[in-house]
């Protein structure tokens, strides 16, 4: 290989390196930016974030990644922070149930059966008593999701045939979307739309969030629950209060 | 407005956070590559990890329009550009299935000026594009209430769909007059036509029954759930879009309304995809 064409590989390479380290330096800087805003949040140094309004928010809903949901003690730290901010309705949800096996006990140990009876919620609820604040929390899975619509339309359609006997075989069926609520309400899986859902994980999705309460929810994600902050939820709760929805109008 | 990368703009952390390698290289092509991979490549982007099925949320035309003073139906047609060119990159870089969200359930509430400008507009636009995707090879499908559409818009995407069946290099879907909840709704009542027939028992249904049943398994030939969804203009919703299909979609909310919805931004939500930690095990979608 001739000079000049050594001189102008590492001279690109230089340069590659020198972008790296750009790249780098800005992710890095950017990184530290938000923790500190979240730590300040945190103090309540920003008047903003102490005097917002959470009214419009009734239904709140946090979905963990499977990997970080058995971990007991962020989920238990979270739940009082939540509490603590005045949220009175959580619904937590991972799709292989980890969270509602590991409350289990607890909840059936402290089921409250009026506390969800207006809500249309299944049996997966508990009264959660934080900082001298009480918060319902209700624990949902895949199960709730995707196979719970499907056993509603099966339920659907058994009342359908066996209710009527003299169901014409020509007759046109029609469900309405109502049906198909009150269908889930009847095998446990209904439950208010959440307002604002909360995504822990490396990914952002849902994750199988139950579908049918999913219209209109607005959606955030707040990266790894091993690094969640206080601060971020605060700055969450407040960017959802600002928002405004015309559901299409 | 602050950029759409900026997580105080959109409520997310920032990328790098989530990242698992490190920051993007720009690989150099390699000998032998295909043009596509090059031109992505390029791009930074690696063909084998781009979204096979990309949904995108068109929000924010009237917005636009508004912000320059200008009736809605100049934002819409801005809009079809956007819509137009996003179809085009998608067939380039080798995206299999694109489904857009025209019109939802709920904008029927919406003027009637406005709402027959649409309908105006979604007819010229299969009529026009039909000879562009026969060419491209890019199926159409129309999925939504097509009972409250105009009898001449059901007419324009029937012959569509029929012209273009047989394409197969890009399936494009046009959600009109759609709801998620009705879909679903609808589903139920074809097994329940099944029942009925005595094809199927009603205890037999279950998740994969149902799916079958729903618009989409049958308008995206083997890509039902998309990989990738995309909201322009800041919201952070789905609005009834794709409740079921979208479980494990990645989620992209970009500030950018629609109507200036070009490459890059499609590249930025695509090369966000990509640095994702997205590992789902086996799980059944």
């Amino acid at each position: 290989m001739s000079r000049p064409s050594v001189i102008i590989n590492l001279t690109l390479g230089l340069l590659w390196f020198i972008v790296h380290l750009a790249i780098n330096f800005f992710s890095l800087w950017s990184h530290l930016i938000y923790n500190i805003e979240y730590y300040l949040i945190s103090f309540g140094l920003f008047p903003k974030y102490r005097k917002f309004q959470l009214e419009r928010l009734k239904y709140l809903a946090v979905v963990v990644d499977i990997r970080e949901a058995k971990n007991v003690a962020k989920i238990k730290q979270l739940l009082c922070w939540l509490s603590t901010i005045g949220v009175k309705y959580v619904c937590l949800y991972d799709i292989d149930g980890v969270l509602k096996k590991t409350f289990e006990p607890a909840i059936n140990g402290s089921r409250d059966v009026n506390s969800g009876s207006y809500l249309d919620v299944g049996a997966n609820m508990k009264v959660l008593t934080c900082c001298q604040k009480e918060m319902t929390v209700e624990y949902i899975s895949g199960s709730d999701g995707k196979e719970g619509i499907a056993k509603a339309a099966n339920l659907l359609c058994s009342t359908y045939f066996n209710g009527d006997k003299d169901t014409c075989g020509n007759d046109e069926i029609v469900f309405t979307e109502a049906d198909m609520s009150g269908a889930l309400k009847a095998i446990g899986c209904g439950g208010p739309e959440p307002d604002l859902l909360l995504v822990y994980g490396p990914a952002r999705c849902h994750l199988g969030f139950p579908a049918w309460r999913l219209r209109y929810t607005e959606i955030m994600h707040m990266g790894p629950l091993n690094s969640m902050k206080y601060g971020a939820i605060v700055k969450a709760f407040y960017n959802f209060s600002k928002k405004y929805q015309n559901f299409g109008k | 407005m602050l950029p759409s990368h900026c997580p105080a703009a959109t409520h997310q952390l920032p990328t790098s956070a989530c990242r698992r390698t490190s920051p993007a290289a720009l690989p150099c092509p390699r000998a032998g590559a295909s043009p596509v991979a090059e031109a992505l490549l390029h791009r930074g982007l690696r063909a084998e990890s781009l979204p096979r099925h990309v949904a995108v949320v068109m929000d924010g035309n009237a917005r636009w329009a508004r912000a320059r003073g200008l009736p809605s139906s100049v934002g819409h047609e801005a809009g079809r550009r956007a819509l137009e060119e996003m179809v085009r990159l998608s067939g380039a870089w080798g995206i299999r299935a694109l489904t857009a969200f025209a019109f939802s359930n709920e904008n029927w509430s919406r003027p009637k000026v406005e709402v027959d400008f649409l309908m105006g507009l979604f007819e010229q636009v299969i009529h026009d594009s039909v000879a562009n995707f026969l060419r491209e090879g890019i199926r159409l499908r129309v999925i939504g209430d097509r009972s409250r559409l105009p009898v001449s818009l059901q007419k324009i995407s029937r012959e569509a769909e029929e012209a273009t069946r047989n394409n197969s290099l890009l399936n494009l879907t046009l959600a009109i007059s759609y709801s998620g909840r009705r879909e679903i709704v609808q589903a139920c009542r074809k097994l329940a036509e099944k029942v009925q027939r005595k094809a199927l028992r009603a205890e037999d249904i279950d998740e994969a029954l149902f799916a079958d049943e729903l618009a989409t398994g049958r308008a995206s030939d083997g890509f039902p759930y998309p990989d990738l969804l995309i909201r322009t203009s800041g919201e952070l919703r789905l609005s009834n879009f794709l409740l079921w299909q979208s479980a494990y979609s990645e989620l992209f909310f970009t500030d950018t309304l629609w109507p200036d919805f070009g490459e890059a931004d499609y590249l930025e939500a695509l090369s966000s995809f990509q640095s994702r930690d997205r590992r789902f095990g086996e799980r059944k979608l």
